[in-house]
């Protein structure tokens, strides 16, 4: 689990609201990754998300004067991170059809270490691959929650701030996600015994 | 046919239940197949997206980032990097246009009478005699009118 440095926020906010810009790159490399990863799994393109995350860094360098710092730096960068993919995802038809690199099997996690046997890991790589398809089919609003939960690991609380809703339709929401996707996945089982 | 109470499966899940809550939970998934079921599905779920590849962000993100920022840096204050060179341009102009306007009014000046003689002259009959004026007919005429006077 990434252990996050809140002391280390508090000292780049305070200098880049003093005038030291390069306090922001500061920032880019701490959160780099993980807004990467979000919007990756937010827009299931490579190229997509990389526009995507660099827009996330330069709205955040245009709204960073006027942030509160005793707001937690983290969750409002995946805040912005979630309303620039949803708004993302509202670009044109054409260019989500065309704009899929296969991205979906290079997300599967292959860890050679530990040696499955070759059939094992065709499953595995069929599961993976189902989840991806899985998360695509849920709505925008229940795949963000989803992906901060799961894969960014982020709390019940954390989460209610990030998204700015209450802890009732956070726990309804991933109860609903997850619901969604076990079903799918349930579907799946059935037709690969 | 769903139990009612697997909307409490997440929750429970994410030890987001209360004691009671738990407790109360707990003894209810020893007497319920479906949400016992669905329980260990969701656990697997769970497993499956903690396999989830995380990769690292593209090589040179960073500095891609902190190029654009700086481009909007510029964009925001244009008069302040190239402030002196704009003060410089606006000089020069100011002079290349006053050194115009007085060359112009001194070239004005200087030819201003002699223009006026020559159109005065070129509308005059003089021009139809026999020994017009500033022809050497008309410059004899002169000195021997003068010498007479004398």
């Amino acid at each position: 689990m990434l252990f996050v440095h809140y002391d280390d926020d508090l000292i780049f906010i305070e200098r880049f609201q003093n005038g030291d810009t390069s306090a922001f790159g500061d920032i880019v490399l701490k959160y780099q990754d993980k807004i990467y990863n979000l919007c990756r799994h937010m827009l299931r393109n490579a190229d997509d998300a990389e526009d995507a995350a660099q827009d996330v860094f330069l709205k955040a360098y245009q709204a960073l004067p006027k942030f509160q710092p005793e707001a937690s730096l983290y969750t409002w960068l995946y805040r912005i991170a979630i309303n620039t993919c949803l708004d993302y995802k509202k670009k044109p038809i054409f260019e989500s059809l065309f704009g899929d690199s296969g991205e979906g099997e290079r997300l599967i996690h292959d860890r050679a270490s530990d040696a499955p046997s070759p059939e094992k890991l065709y499953q595995s790589k069929q599961i993976d691959q189902v989840l991806q398809e899985g998360l695509e089919k849920l709505s925008p609003k229940l795949r963000a929650i989803i992906i901060l939960k799961e894969i960014e690991e982020l709390s019940y609380e954390e989460i209610a701030d990030t998204l700015e809703i209450s802890m009732g339709t956070v726990k309804s929401r991933i109860a609903r996600a997850r619901e969604e996707l076990r079903k799918i996945m349930q579907k799946f089982r059935e037709q690969n015994p | 046919m769903s139990c009612p109470k697997t909307k409490l499966i997440s929750a429970y899940l994410d030890k987001e239940l209360v004691l009671s809550e738990k407790a109360a939970f707990e003894i209810h998934l020893k007497g319920c197949n479906s949400c016992a079921h669905a329980l260990e599905e969701l656990r697997s779920l769970r497993v499956v997206f903690a396999n989830v590849e995380r990769l690292p962000a593209p090589y040179g993100f960073a500095t891609r980032v902190m190029a654009r920022t700086a481009e909007l840096e510029n964009k925001k204050a244009p008069w302040l990097v190239p402030f002196f060179v704009r003060f410089a341009e606006a000089a020069v102009l100011l002079v290349v246009i006053t050194v115009g306007i007085l060359a112009g009014k001194v070239m004005t000046n200087s030819s201003s009478a002699t223009t006026t003689t020559n159109i005065a002259s070129s509308l005059s009959l003089d021009l139809f005699d026999a020994a017009p004026p500033g022809s050497l007919g008309g410059a004899y005429l002169a000195m021997t009118e003068a010498k007479h006077e004398k």
